[in-house]
């Protein structure tokens, strides 16, 4: 393993509005090496990684690849760098062959008399598919291919592309490539990245550290947005890189902790969910929320958390189970069904599903109301008006008007519109979908603020947080899933809240 | 460390190397088995099946006179402008757009045919160029649509629905409304006749689909074509100039549409802006029922072919059951919706509109 470095970057800094993405970070890519890159959700890895495949520029700092100072502006420019990513979604194109993704848009050398050869095509892309062992037909149509086979043709269009721009050690960064792979597929993507090592760099992201201190050649761990330090992981405890990666505890007050009520038993069930089970997603889970409680789901992306949620609000049919709010029992796949009984649900993105934007301020808050708002069978302006200006003054939301485009809003105003109109609409549970993401750290707070009060008044909340501590903070009770089981249920109540570190080995 | 989240689950048993073996394309001596897999793999097999079963019923339905050399030779007939219309729109819908400007560029081809050759109009006669010069001015019309829809980003059924109505106006003015004679015989001649037995117009469809055939397996393009129907942001990542792609196609669309507007004045021996009437829906018919997916991506050239050719065999065996001619719209219609929900991909889809 050789210590010069491939790709550095030193005092890369990106901020989006409201949020710092990454605060002057330094880091760098050995030659021939497999490094492990380990962090929360919202670290700045995959912001990161945006900058280095030519997706996001740097609002500041330098990008030195083989030590040439660069720009990357493109996709297209990271790749002739001989920078290339496999997404976790995959991005090969489905109904074309696993020939024709292979070399799409650089099909020059296949041509003769202006007509492609087919003949060439085919033998190239088996010698292609062969420098990462596999041998299936490159006349297979890539969506039937299972997940693990076409991230090995992606690994294989990246390799090719490299030495077509003939360069001499690519740097390829996998996303969380073992979350779609069964144990033994993950194994031989193992063996085949120790392979393509030799001549090649590999940046390996995985929230799975078994798989990152087993297989990596360094590890490196960021945290809100910073590089925290390098390890070894012949030496790394997967603990130590646990603490790492969380931090050092907030301070609880943050969260509006002195609000928090005792935990009561006397309290009726709100929502009571029995055996809920979507197949392939999460197994056969029950709870049950009280009034004015809080309860978190949390996990990783992968744990099935999302998916509760979505059975829950009716927009993806359970495959089977029970939902329930006050006794009454609602039909599984109906998402109207779920507003007129009284569950609310906060999206995570906000900008494309929680708020017409195009729409006035006004219309937002009364848009799930409009039928307690009519008068002889035609809606009020004059109480439509009133029911906006009390929510306004009451959410505190900053607008120029309750006509003003819900567009034209700050992010945590948006919020607190959404809020409201769950809010005026009388629910008894609201699903609470990453609440502050995107959202400054002032706002934060008076959302914070915000959602305890909503619990004390009597409503039921379901949360699920951008970090643990978020988790930990707000809720009365925490239910822990992994890979779509329910692994642990811990109790918050305020006086005892647990570390961050005590819940992380159940998560990850 | 298994993800029960994954989709791989029911294909638990496969590692990531799987050994697919090619076919073995060994010479299997012609049997039925052997037509069989040609049909398998042709992409068309559901299409052909349907064709037969079409067949089948109308030979019993008419008492075998359905199945006569002479009504073969009509249903072919009839089958070969609209397919090759239906050559023409089946790419556009490829890309996962739709081309409503059929009728209009087949209504200002048909007018310039009329103007341009001797005729009972103008002074003007340029001959046969007429056929570069009439291929040239489709093509421009599609360069229209293409420009105007990638480079604006107005969606490609506004973008054609408006220009088809620009150019049917343009082609009524030119025309004064009227219909114009065509006074150069040899068009009709070879359109009417016959090589072995066989409607030469026919033989122009033949021509349209290996052309476009060609163009769909062997040239860059072609595949592109099919890398935008199928993910056009992903192709765009991929480093394909979707738009050049986009372009490209409704310029081709259009240069069909000149072929079949030449085709058609030349079957009447007389030209006028409403010849393109009612041709859009037997071509958007066709390109349906052939299996050309509506969400893009999917099908062929052979597709439109064939989708025309069942087009042409079930209204030729309406009319010799002597089904009332408005049922007969009814039929056709409920044949495109049927033909829409048996392709459409409804996982590209997040709501319709």
């Amino acid at each position: 393993m050789s210590t010069e470095a491939v790709v550095e970057l030193t005092g890369v800094t990106k901020t989006f509005p409201g949020v710092v993405a990454l605060n002057k970070v330094d880091f760098c890519v050995r030659y021939n090496e497999i490094l492990g890159l380990v962090g929360e959700n919202g670290a700045g890895k995959s912001t990161l990684m945006k900058i280095l495949i030519g997706l996001y520029r740097p609002d500041a700092g330098q990008i030195r690849i083989r030590g040439q100072l660069t720009t990357l502006k493109d996709p297209e420019s990271a790749g002739r760098n001989g920078i290339g990513m496999v997404f976790q979604e995959g991005c090969m194109i489905p109904n074309l062959t696993v020939c024709e993704n292979l070399f799409l848009s650089h099909e020059d050398g296949f041509m003769r008399h202006g007509l492609l050869q087919h003949k060439m095509i085919r033998s190239a892309a088996r010698e292609v598919l062969a420098r990462v062992g596999v041998t299936f037909d490159p006349d297979t149509v890539v969506q039937t291919l299972t997940p693990g086979e076409q991230q090995m043709v992606e690994i294989a269009r990246l390799l090719w592309l490299s030495s077509l721009y003939e360069i001499a050690n690519p740097v390829l960064i996998l996303d969380e490539p073992t979350t779609v792979l069964l144990e033994d597929e993950t194994k031989r993507l193992f063996e085949i990245l120790q392979e393509i090592k030799q001549h090649a760099s590999v940046i390996f992201i995985s929230h799975r550290l078994e798989e990152i201190v087993e297989n990596t050649d360094r590890i490196v761990v960021f945290k809100d947005g910073e590089y925290v330090t390098q390890l070894d992981p012949r030496q790394a405890e997967i603990t130590e890189i646990e603490k790492l990666m969380v931090g050092k505890e907030l301070t609880l007050d943050h969260f509006w902790v002195s609000e928090q009520g005792e935990p009561e038993t006397d309290q009726p069930e709100v929502l009571g969910v029995n055996g809920l089970h979507l197949k392939g997603k999460f197994e056969p889970i029950s709870f049950s929320i009280r009034r004015g409680e809080i309860v978190s789901l949390v996990g990783l992306v992968g744990s099935g958390k999302e998916e509760i949620c979505e059975c829950l609000t009716g927009t993806v049919k359970a495959t089977s189970g029970r939902v329930a709010v006050a006794g009454k029992e609602l039909r599984l796949s109906s998402p109207g069904d779920a507003v007129d009984n009284g569950i609310g649900h906060i999206p995570k993105e906000r900008r494309s599903a929680g708020l017409a934007l195009d729409m006035s301020v006004m219309d937002n808050i009364n848009l799930l109301v409009l039928r307690t708002l009519k008068k002889r069978g035609f809606i009020r302006r004059r109480l439509e008006k009133a029911n906006a200006l009390k929510w306004v003054t009451e959410a505190r939301i900053k607008t120029p008007s309750i006509h003003t485009k819900s567009a034209h809003l700050s992010g945590g105003n948006q919020q607190k519109t959404i809020i409201s109109k769950w809010l005026s609409s009388s629910v008894k549970v609201l699903i609470l979908d990453h609440p502050t993401r995107g959202v400054d750290v002032g706002a934060k707070s008076e959302i914070y603020g915000r959602i305890r009060k909503l619990a004390s008044s009597g409503m039921s909340l379901l949360i699920m947080c951008d970090t643990l501590e978020e988790d930990i903070g707000l809720c009365d009770r925490m239910i822990i899933l992994k890979d779509g089981r329910v692994v642990r249920q811990v109790q918050c109540p305020p006086d005892q809240k647990p570390t961050p570190l005590d819940l992380i080995d159940a998560i990850v | 460390m298994q993800n029960p989240g994954s989709s791989t689950q029911s294909e638990s048993t496969q590692s990531p190397v799987t050994l697919r073996e090619p076919q073995s394309r060994g010479s299997v001596p012609l049997s039925l088995g052997r037509i069989y897999q040609v049909i398998g793999r042709s992409g068309v097999r559901g299409q052909i099946l349907s064709l037969l079963i079409i067949v089948l019923l109308f030979a019993l339905g008419t008492g075998g006179r359905y199945l006569a050399v002479g009504n073969i030779r009509t249903i072919i007939a009839l089958a070969s402008i609209p397919a090759i219309i239906a050559i023409g729109v089946h790419q556009v819908v490829v890309l996962g757009g739709l081309d409503l400007s059929v009728e209009g560029v087949i209504a200002i081809c048909a007018v310039s045919v009329g103007l341009l050759t001797r005729n009972s109009m103008t002074q003007a006669d340029i001959g046969l160029w007429i056929i570069p010069v009439v291929m040239i001015i489709g093509g421009c019309a599609g360069l229209v649509n293409g420009v105007l829809h990638t480079k604006l980003r107005i969606p490609s059924l506004m973008t054609t629905l408006g220009i088809n109505w620009v150019f049917f106006g343009l082609a009524i003015l030119i025309s004064r409304g009227q219909s114009i004679r065509i006074l150069d015989p040899r068009f009709q001649a070879v359109v009417s006749s016959r090589v072995w037995g066989f409607p030469t117009v026919a033989l122009f469809a033949l021509g349209v689909l290996a052309i476009v055939m060609l163009f769909q397996s062997r040239t860059r393009y072609g595949r592109y074509l099919y890398a935008v129907g199928g993910d056009e942001l992903l192709a765009k990542q991929g480093g394909v100039k979707t738009d050049r792609v986009k372009i490209l196609v409704f310029v081709m669309a259009g240069v069909i549409y000149g072929i079949a507007a030449l085709l058609l004045v030349a079957r009447l021996n007389s030209s006028a802006a409403r010849i393109g009437d009612n041709l859009l829906f037997p071509a958007m018919t066709a390109v349906a029922v052939g299996g050309v997916a509506l969400t893009g991506g999917i099908g062929g050239a052979k597709n439109a072919l064939f989708g025309a050719l069942i087009v042409s065999a079930l209204n030729n065996g309406l009319v010799m059951m002597r089904v009332n001619p408005y049922t007969q719209y009814a039929v056709n219609g409920i044949v495109l919706i049927c033909a829409v929900a048996l392709t459409i991909d409804r996982k590209k889809l997040g709501f319709i509109k």
